[in-house]
Order: C-alpha cells, then sequence, then structure tokens
C-alpha cells in the first residue's frame, strides 16, 4: 500500500520523463545507452537514460549556468564503484574517490563503473534547478554495469554534495564532494576527508561499575569532608 | 537572626540540608512505582493512557485530522486499466499503487517507462518471459530483491533516515526485502520519508503453480544474507549444485554486502506460504526479513499480481480466487521488540551492529512491543489493512504469522472457515467454522470469510473489529488501543473519504504521537544517559556530605561526653 506523496514523486518522475520522452524511448530502443547518448544530445542539453544498465539524469552537455560565459575546462572522471572500495574497515561502500575538484564553469563526465553486483548510484545535489530539475545530476548502475553523464557547474566556488542513495550506502562510506574553485568549505563525514558530525554514541559503563564509582565518590565526599576528623580519630586511637 | 555559633547545631542544620538535597537529586525514575504513580497524579501527569472516552455519543464519530486519510489526488481508489491490467476499486485512504501493480501483472519488462516511473521501479525488477505450457500465461518468472534498511542511523544526522512509521511517531529500525527500484530511497531530497516501495513488510510475492520462478537477492544492505523459501517446494541444491535453501549452516555461504545470488525452483503445489532470511534468523526475521509466498493454482490465463506491496488487498486476483471468492486479502502479522534494532541507530560500526543483532541482543529477554498486520498498527491499519466488504460476498484471506509470538486472530461479528493450514488443505469435514483462531509461529491459515446474514457467517453490516484477542496484540508500546487492530468494514459504512464511519470515540487523537509516547515517570526501566550519570554524582556528594556531618556529630558528642567525664 502506497502513500500518495509518493504518487506526486512519480509523477515529478513521469513529468521529467515525458519530457524527455523522446529520449527515453531513443535510449530505450537504442538498448546500448551509451550510443543513445551519442545519437540524441536531445533539445536543452538533456538527456536521459533509463534501462537495465542503469539511469542518467538530467545529464547536460551544453547548457551554461547564467553565470557562465564559456566552458573552462572538459574534465572527465572515471569512479569505480562497490564494496572494494570502501574506505575504512568500518565503512562497507565506497567510490574511488571521494572528492572531486573541478574549475568553475566546466564540464564534467562522469564515467560510473559499478564493480559490485547490486545497484549504486552517483548523485550530486545542489546544481540550479533551472538546468537540472529537482537540482540534481543523478547515475545509477546496474550491477556490473557502467553508465555516464555530463553536468556544468557554475561559477560559484562551492561544495557540492555526491552520494548513493540506496539506505544506508551513504552512511556506510558511498559518500564523496565535488568542490568547484576552492568549494565553500568540508561536508561532514566525507571518507578520508572529514570526522563524522555525530560519533558513536558512547558506550556506558554497566551496572555495577556505576555503582563502584558511586560508591568511590561516596567515600571521597566524606573523606574530603572529615578529613581532619579522621586523622583526629587516629590520632585518639593511638 | 545570628547564624547558630554551637559546632553542633551548625552540623546538624548542614546534616538537614545535605539530606534534603540527596532526597531532591534521587532520580525519579528510581522512586517506588505507587510514590511515582502519587506525584503523577499530584503533578498532573497525564495518566489517561487509556484511551477511554466518557461522553457518549450516537452520532458518527468526526475530526480526523486531514492527513489521517489524505484525499486521493492521482486517483489511485477507483478501478482503472493501465497498461491494459484491469485493476479493480479499492476505495480505503490509502491504496496500492495501480501503476505499480500493472508493472508487477505484466512484467516490469512489458511496460512503458512511463508506468515505471510512476511505480518507481527498475525495468528488471520482475521479468515475465516464455509462456512455456501455451496456456496464455507467462511461466518464467524472474523476481529481484533487494534489503533495505528503514529508520536506520547516520552518522549526520539523529533522525533516523529512510523513515517508515508503523504508527503515529513509532519507528523501529527495520531491515526488509524490497522489489528492485531506482533513484532515492526517500519520497525526494527535502523528505526523509522512505518512498513507497520500501516498507514493512516484504512484499507478499505471488507466482503460479509449475512455473519457472527466478528470485534474485541482491544484497544492498550492509550485513549479509539469504533467503529461505519456507513451505515452498524448492529443490536442497540448484542445477548448479549451489544451495537453494538460503540455509548459511547447511546449504550455503550468506551472501556478502554488494553480492547476487538466484535462488531458482518450480513449484509442484499451490498453497499460502512465506520466506524469510535465514542468516541469524532468530533477530534477522524479526528485523522484518519476512514476507508471504504465495503459489496460485494452475490456470489459463491466469493474471497474476507478482507482487503485492504491503500486502493487504489484492487488486488484480488469480483466475482461481475469480472463480471462488469476490475478494482477496493477504494479511501478514508480525510483532518487533524495538530494542532489537535500536542499535543500528546509536551505531554506525557495522561490527557493532552485527555483534549486538548476532549476539548481544539477548532473545531469551526479548519483549516484543510492538505488533503489526501489514507492517502497519492501529490506527494506520485503518488507512490501508481494512477489509472492505460487501452483504454476501466471499473474501478469502491468507493469513501470515511470522512474529515470534502466536495470533489469536479474532473477527467481530463474523465466524470464518478455515480451509488451509500451511498451504494446505484440510480434508473434507475437517475445515471448520470459528471466530477466534490460533496462529503459531510461522504458521499461515487460509480462510473464507463470507458475509452472508445467517446469524453464523456474519451478524450483518457494520464495523467490526478483527485483531489478536491477545492484549498485548492490540497495543502499541504497550499503550491501547494500536497493535494488530483492524476492521471488517461493510461498503454502507465506508465514508466517501475511504474512512469508516463509526459511532464510538472519536479517532483523530490516536493519530498524536503524544498518544503512544509512555510518560516517563511511568516508564519502569532507566537509561543510563549522560544527565543522570552526572546527577548520581551529585547525590553521592550530598550524601557524603550528610555522612560526614553525621560522623561530625557523633564525634562533637562523644567529645562533650569525655570532656564532661573528665571533669
Amino acid at each position: 500500500m502506497n502513500t500518495r506523496i509518493a504518487g506526486w514523486k512519480g509523477l515529478g518522475f513521469a513529468a521529467l520523463a515525458l519530457l524527455l520522452a523522446g529520449l527515453a524511448l531513443a535510449a530505450e530502443e537504442a538498448g546500448d545507452s551509451h550510443q543513445a547518448h551519442a545519437r540524441n544530445p536531445g533539445h536543452d542539453g538533456h538527456q536521459m537514460q533509463f534501462d537495465r544498465q542503469g539511469m542518467v539524469m538530467n545529464s547536460n552537455s551544453t547548457e551554461l549556468p547564467l553565470n557562465c560565459q564559456q566552458l573552462t575546462e572538459d574534465v572527465h572522471f572515471t569512479v569505480y564503484a562497490g564494496t572494494a572500495h570502501a574506505f575504512s574497515a568500518g565503512q562497507v561502500f565506497g567510490y574511488s574517490q571521494h572528492e572531486f575538484s573541478v574549475s568553475p564553469c566546466s564540464r564534467v563526465t562522469v564515467h560510473l563503473v559499478n564493480e559490485d553486483q547490486v545497484r549504486h548510484q552517483w548523485m550530486l545535489h545542489g546544481l540550479p534547478r533551472y538546468l537540472y530539475p529537482q537540482g540534481m545530476f543523478h547515475l545509477e548502475a546496474a550491477g556490473g554495469q557502467t553508465v555516464m553523464g555530463s553536468f556544468i557547474v557554475p561559477a560559484d566556488a562551492a561544495t557540492y554534495l555526491v552520494h548513493c542513495d540506496i539506505t544506508q550506502h551513504m552512511e556506510k562510506g558511498m559518500k564523496a564532494q565535488l568542490l568547484v574553485g576552492k568549494g565553500n568549505g568540508n561536508l561532514w563525514s566525507i571518507p578520508g576527508v572529514s570526522e563524522n558530525f555525530l560519533a558513536d554514541q558512547e558506550q556506558l559503563p554497566d551496572r555495577w561499575l556505576l555503582w563502584l564509582a558511586m560508591a568511590g565518590i561516596l567515600l571521597l565526599a566524606v573523606s574530603l569532608a572529615r578529613w581532619r576528623v579522621l586523622q583526629r580519630l587516629l590520632q585518639t586511637e593511638k | 537572626m545570628r547564624f547558630p555559633t554551637t559546632p553542633l547545631l551548625r552540623t546538624a542544620i548542614l546534616l538537614v540540608l545535605a539530606l534534603l538535597a540527596s532526597a531532591l537529586l534521587y532520580p525519579p525514575q528510581w522512586y517506588p512505582l505507587q510514590l511515582r504513580f502519587e506525584l503523577g497524579r499530584l503533578l498532573g501527569v497525564p495518566q489517561d493512557i487509556s484511551g477511554v472516552e466518557t461522553a457518549a455519543s450516537n452520532s458518527p464519530a468526526t475530526a480526523l485530522p486531514e492527513e489521517a486519510c489524505p484525499q486521493d489526488l492521482p486517483g489511485w481508489r477507483q478501478e482503472q486499466v493501465i497498461e491494459g491490467v484491469s485493476i479493480a476499486a479499492s476505495l480505503g485512504c490509502l491504496p496500492d499503487n495501480p501503476y505499480a501493480i500493472a508493472a508487477f501483472v505484466k512484467g516490469t519488462n512489458n511496460v512503458s517507462t512511463e508506468t515505471l516511473l510512476l511505480a518507481g521501479l527498475a525495468p528488471d525488477a520482475v521479468v515475465k518471459g516464455a509462456d512455456l505450457d501455451g496456456d496464455g500465461d507467462a511461466d518464467e518468472i524472474h523476481i529481484r530483491l533487494e534489503v533495505v534498511e528503514l529508520n536506520g542511523g547516520s552518522p549526520d544526522s539523529l533522525e533516523p533516515t529512510a523513515q517508515f512509521e508503523i504508527a503515529p511517531g513509532i519507528k523501529p529500525a527495520l531491515w526488509v526485502f524490497a522489489p528492485k527500484s531506482f533513484g532515492m530511497a526517500t519520497e525526494n531530497f527535502e523528505s526523509d520519508q522512505a518512498m513507497p516501495l520500501l516498507r514493512l513488510p516484504s512484499p507478499a510475492i505471488r507466482v503460479e503453480q509449475g512455473d519457472r520462478v527466478k528470485v534474485t537477492l541482491e544484497n544492498t544492505h550492509y550485513l549479509p544474507h539469504t533467503i529461505h523459501f519456507h513451505g515452498v517446494d524448492h529443490p536442497w541444491l540448484d542445477a548448479n549444485g549451489q544451495g537453494n535453501d538460503g540455509v548459511p549452516i547447511s546449504s550455503e555461504m550468506p551472501l556478502l554486502p554488494g553480492e547476487a545470488r538466484t535462488y531458482e525452483f518450480t513449484p509442484r503445489n499451490s498453497g499460502t506460504l512465506f520466506y524469510h532470511c535465514h542468516v541469524q534468523p532468530q533477530a534477522h526475521v524479526l528485523m522484518g526479513l519476512q514476507g508471504m509466498f504465495i503459489i496460485e493454482e494452475q490456470r489459463a490465463d491466469n493474471t497474476l499480481q507478482t507482487l503485492n506491496i504491503g500486502a493487504g488487498h489484492v487488486r488484480v486476483r488469480s483466475a482461481d480466487s475469480r472463480e471462488h471468492y469476490d475478494e482477496e486479502f493477504d494479511l501478514h502479522y508480525t510483532d518487533i521488540d524495538s530494542r532489537l534494532g535500536s542499535v543500528v541507530q546509536s551505531s554506525n560500526q557495522p561490527a557493532t551492529i552485527r555483534q549486538w543483532i548476532e549476539g548481544g541482543y539477548d532473545l531469551q529477554t526479548a519483549n516484543s512491543d510492538l505488533y503489526t498486520l501489514n507492517g502497519r498498527a492501529f490506527p494506520y491499519t485503518f488507512r490501508e489493512s481494512l477489509l472492505l466488504t460487501r452483504p454476501d460476498s466471499r473474501n478469502r484471506l491468507r493469513v501470515l504469522n511470522a512474529g515470534s509470538q502466536g495470533v489469536a486472530l479474532h473477527t467481530h461479528g463474523h465466524k470464518a472457515r478455515v480451509t488451509h493450514y500451511d498451504g494446505v488443505e484440510l480434508a473434507p469435514g475437517a475445515s471448520y467454522l470459528r471466530d477466534v483462531f490460533w496462529i503459531a509461529s510461522g504458521q499461515r491459515l487460509d480462510l473464507t470469510l463470507s458475509t452472508h446474514n445467517d446469524g453464523i457467517h456474519s451478524y450483518g453490516s457494520g464495523v467490526w473489529l478483527l485483531h489478536d484477542h491477545q492484549g498485548r496484540g492490540v497495543m502499541n508500546n504497550g499503550i491501547a488501543p494500536g497493535g494488530n487492530v483492524s476492521a471488517i468494514v461493510y461498503e454502507e459504512y465506508l465514508g466517501d473519504n475511504g474512512w469508516p464511519i463509526t459511532y464510538g470515540e472519536a479517532l483523530g487523537k490516536f493519530f498524536d504521537a503524544s498518544f503512544y509516547t509512555r510518560a516517563p515517570e511511568v516508564e519502569a526501566s532507566w537509561q543510563l544517559t549522560p544527565w543522570l550519570l552526572i546527577r548520581l554524582a551529585l547525590l553521592m556528594l550530598t550524601l557524603g556530605l550528610a555522612l560526614a556531618c553525621l560522623l561530625r556529630l557523633v564525634m562533637l558528642v562523644t567529645e562533650n561526653n569525655s570532656t564532661r567525664s573528665g571533669s
């Protein structure tokens, strides 16, 4: 049973799909999405793929953001994704790199190579919404598949969130950041770059330890308050 | 007033002050129960957690908050045809997404991209292949399931991720099987609500007798899992000699994160069966890795809704069901001890999580606090798991209890007939009518609920409760009404808004999370919070002071005595 807000999400996706319908169908029919990309630059420079290889949404290789006069450079990243790329022992999933740096107004092309047998994503948030619906650029590769797409970053120095939104994949290591220019700071919990915002909740002591500590404090309190008295007591004993 | 100068008096006053401070610092959660109760009453702590309203009413109860039963904006409730699939009406508040249903009936490989996008499904979620026996329906069925964590933790937020509420404000950590989907796990980037394909219970799966079934488990989770097909006719090893039973201690190694494995079988018998993870099953099954597995009778032109998301009302029924019944419902009961999954919200370390789930948590002392029907507890059961019916109809109820406790399922106003146990039809004459059915842990029952008003099968039209007759089963977190309470609702008692027309107390208050929050004063157990630790340290300091004063008093008195006796 489904909640209806989801319906709206679905409708949103559908609207997007209709917008790019010709492309989507072409990509489906072409079977090989890479060829579809090459052959169908599409109006507005947007491209969409949705098939068994995966999904590419809001790919844009031509439209410049408003604050860019011209493309500054063409950057290509090949990102390997999967459990083999978990950054540390405490993590399960990861990318071959968790930080990407590009200059303002550059065209970024990402090849996402999924080395696992399950889906993975390379999803970037915060792009201008007038070019990228929901401000999102989304690559999703089915197990063992490779997908690619492009986007053009705006001129301002900013840090963008990159992640895999499958439940717990970001939390367990599939999180990265893309710096445009110098960026505007680090995001939390980027593997190899920044700390977690929250540490694991600290292990509180066992209860018997608590009782012991309480007894200790009690004794300390008594002795601190009555040290001299105790001394005198001992002296009287003598 | 002059400050008392006598050391004796000063010490006595200090002693009294220290004792007073100690009494105030003593943690209230350690007070005796009776004292807590009396204090709570004196201080006006809400004690009315029984949900009893004294005012009588003989008009329909209203005052339901808007969000309790939202308007059907996408038009999902009515009867409709999508991709050539006729989908029956489902007039409750939150019906299943008809686009997903159409995709499950035709196969996600045989519907348009638009339908898939509206359904949220991956193109290979349910692939339907050849019609091997030439009887008009696909017999090669390939289902892909992923493992999803709901209400999980995050190193960046105190709020759970991909949230799924069982009842207002109740969000225990859960693991579920979910159909292969695409895109975000939440409704959108701003939302923390899980998208609707990701929910408790794991989807009910339907195949036909004799189908060549493949189920691929794509382990998207960070811990190992498997699938065991409980009661489903399957070979122990598949044709390649790979384990097919899903049991790590006998048939195969657990499936690691990022890996996929396909289970294959051709079931020879029909029935209401079960599937669940078999890695550390005492914990993984109760985390939510459990679902119904239904094998329908072989028929020509059989239309099967291969997956029923969230179980419940079956909007596209099999040929056999259409021949013998008017409606069909999948009822999946389970119970949850929210303590079991609590670790995933407090730790982001897979090793710590695994340690707790697979040993730290002691099932011997477990105490289920949540009881669900189709993944929700009352009042949410009223939005999506009502049995909507009409007079003189035959309803097929397929019931699974996958929880750790038995369920004593009671039908108000009806006596239902049990026809199958664990997928096996009862011998003629052995099938009986009852109004309470005991369903053991892991057991399945097929019930026929007739609404013929003859004083036995049905007592007539109304809103008749359907619930576990054990007290614990009708509570959320120990507070009633909650748990697996649902109802058999005749269409004349269903409002246009999808909510039943009831004559008792107003139901709006149950949609308030605070109703199911236990007042801390009534909470019997206590937890070591940093605040409590500070409080205890202070308590010990004041107690120490008191003791020291006492000591000094004793000394002063003895000194006085000794000086007196000495002089």
